[in-house]
């Protein structure tokens, strides 16, 4: 069921367009996050749907309600800002209770809210702290609190966890993942972390340039990437430059090796050369029943790091990296010698533009 | 290596104090010798004991009060909108804020009197209350340098746009949220601003001289050329009102959310 739509929203200050055309339907209870590098829009995307920034054109809708002319305060939706957003001057209890006050609920019940809130970020002991007496993983929790006690219908969170260290970076976003599922509430996530975006979405958008690239389940942009954008900015990528030697059979030549690739070839340029993408775990030292294609190249760099080994190879012209699990079996190539690496050609894919 | 005894500073600095503390000193030697041939605080007493003292006092209270209140309440909100929205015309709010420590405070009243004199539209100068309104404008703009650069600081020192769309997005609206957000977390930036404007509206002479206005600061300036000792003694009051504003000023500016003003006496 669509619970939120946006419908060919542009955003321009002055000449400069930076959201151009974008179209999003969200269901209800889904976790969608925006993904993609500073500058390309999602933030101002998710502006639009909290109603602080107006679309130039374009239509939001949320459960059915044309939004677009409402006020940011009129829209019942629950924002998470990067800087926390605590009001400074109130204790932990006082924050969450605000939209509470707002909304003019009675005292007894905005307490009783504000405890279920408490307890569900598990912060129950600091409610009588201020903001300036807390880690930054704990304001972000309060502040999660805060925006999800008045029951908002969309739970917007502006890269939220931008501004903590890793480990916490890591346990929040988990926790958050299982709180909106608990909840079941409708949520919007801005990240330019591809980690992030990956380990807690139901679906990815990928923006470039104010536009969404792709949008998909983060299997289908990781194994399928749309554009070229898509298939570097998410995940690492391992890039060779192929002759095309039959279009029609789908075979291709890497440094003298011949390929028939799964996929019909789409976009060879006019000297019949075509860019294939291999992720880094497609590839290995050792042949299986499923690498049906394999590539020779000079090793150039070889990192132990105990259980992964972390090799760089030359393979006509192009370098590629790939980690392999160390298996005293299988021997580590050494610097300056030729190596095989296999792969399936199930996983190559070709980048368009 | 034994650090070396930082002499020339030490020096330069006791230099320096003594030129402020040896004439205050020396006030305050001549304000205690009203009575020939002991120290006495007669002169003190002389000035608590005189009618127009307290008089004055308290009506350069209330004006200074008044203007505190006004110019708080055209102030908050213009800097917190020019911060919010306008944020391209803050240099030029900014000169104008400071246009009253540029154009004398005789200009200033002139000016009023042209404009609000018993000829014109509206004839402030006509009556006592009229004329007691325009002393407080007077006031609000003398102060406007101190009092703009105060609220302006304290709300640079907080994350205004972001506590506003956090406020929003949780249903407030914008006047609620100027009153339940933003004017509590610039609170110490206002009330280090109200004592600048009191310690500057209770001191002056040229406003209320010019208006005719029973003030403090004309009184202090008359009680000087009639008598000789109690002028002394009143320096130095003003002297330990403005250093009590000052210190009030760090206390509420220091003073975190949450935390007293004064540590709660520890009961045994």
């Amino acid at each position: 069921m669509t619970f939120l739509s946006i419908t060919n929203a542009t955003k321009s200050f002055g000449s400069n367009t930076v959201v151009k055309g974008f179209d999003l339907v969200v269901q209800k209870g889904e976790f969608v996050s925006f993904l993609g590098p500073s500058g390309c829009g999602k933030t101002t995307v998710l502006r639009m749907i909290a109603g602080f920034e107006a679309p130039t054109s374009g239509r939001v809708v949320i459960d059915g309600r044309d939004v677009t002319d409402l006020a940011p305060n009129k829209r019942r939706i629950g924002m998470v800002f990067q800087a926390y957003a605590l009001f400074p001057n109130m204790n932990v209890a006082a924050n969450i209770a605000f939209g509470l006050k707002i909304a003019g609920m009675n005292k007894s019940d905005s307490d009783a809210r504000v405890q279920e809130m408490l307890k569900l970020i598990g912060l129950t002991h600091l409610s009588a702290r201020y903001p300036y007496e807390m880690s930054g993983g704990q304001q972000q929790r309060v502040a999660l609190a805060r925006a999800l006690a008045p029951k908002p219908q969309v739970l917007l969170l502006d890269e939220p966890l931008s501004a903590l260290d890793a480990k916490i970076r890591v346990s929040l976003r988990e926790e958050i993942r299982d709180i909106q599922r608990q909840l079941g509430i409708t949520t919007v996530f801005v990240t330019h972390d591809q980690d992030e975006a990956m380990s807690i979405s139901d679906r990815i958008v990928v923006m470039n340039g104010g536009r969404a690239d792709q949008i998909g389940t983060p299997a289908e942009v990781y194994n399928r990437p749309a554009t070229s954008f898509v298939a570097n900015f998410v995940g690492t990528l391992n890039i060779l430059k192929a002759k095309v030697t039959d279009l029609g059979q789908r075979r291709v030549s890497v440094g003298g090796m011949a390929l028939q690739l799964l996929e019909p070839i789409r976009m060879p340029s006019s000297d019949g050369l075509v860019s294939l993408a291999l992720r880094p775990e497609a590839l290995s030292l050792t042949k299986d029943d499923e690498h049906d294609g394999t590539v020779e190249g000079l090793v150039t760099k070889v990192n132990f790091m105990g259980s992964v080994i972390r090799i760089r190879m030359n393979v006509a012209g192009e370098q590629i990296n790939f980690d392999v699990f160390n298996n005293p079996r299988v021997p580590v190539p050494a610097l300056g010698q030729m190596a095989l690496a296999h792969f399936s050609s199930a996983n190559i894919f070709e980048l368009s533009a | 290596m034994k650090k070396q005894f930082p002499i020339v500073p030490t020096i330069t600095a006791l230099i320096a104090a003594s030129y402020f503390l040896v004439p205050l000193f020396a006030t305050f030697y001549f304000s205690l010798k009203m009575t020939r041939g002991t120290l006495s605080f007669a002169s003190y007493q002389s000035v608590f004991g005189s009618p127009e003292f307290l008089a004055s006092l308290l009506y350069s209270t209330l004006a200074s009060l008044a203007a505190i209140v006004m110019g708080a309440v055209i102030i908050v909100p213009t800097a917190y909108w020019v911060r919010l929205k306008l944020p391209r015309l803050r240099p030029l709010v900014e000169f104008i804020s400071l246009l009253p420590l540029i154009v004398p405070g005789v200009v200033l009243v002139f000016g009023y009197i042209r404009l609000f004199g018993s000829n014109s539209f509206l004839p402030l100068t006509s009556s006592d209350r009229g004329t007691d309104l325009l002393l407080v404008f007077g006031y609000v703009i003398m102060s406007m340098p101190y009092m703009f650069r105060a609220v302006d600081n304290g709300m640079a020192a907080i994350d205004i746009a972001t506590l506003t769309e956090a406020a929003e997005s949780l249903g407030a609206s914008r006047l609620r949220t100027i009153a339940l957000v933003i004017f509590p977390n610039v609170q110490a930036a206002i009330i280090s601003g109200s004592f600048l404007t009191f310690s500057i509206s209770l001191g002056e002479f040229v406003l209320p001289s010019l208006l005719n206005r029973p003030a403090f600061g004309p009184y202090l300036v008359q009680l000087g050329q009639d008598r000789a000792y109690e002028p002394a003694a009143l320096a130095i009051m003003s002297f330990a009102f403005t250093w009590a504003c000052m210190v009030l000023m760090q206390m509420f500016a220091n003073k975190k959310p949450g935390q007293r003003l004064l540590p709660r006496r520890k009961t045994p």
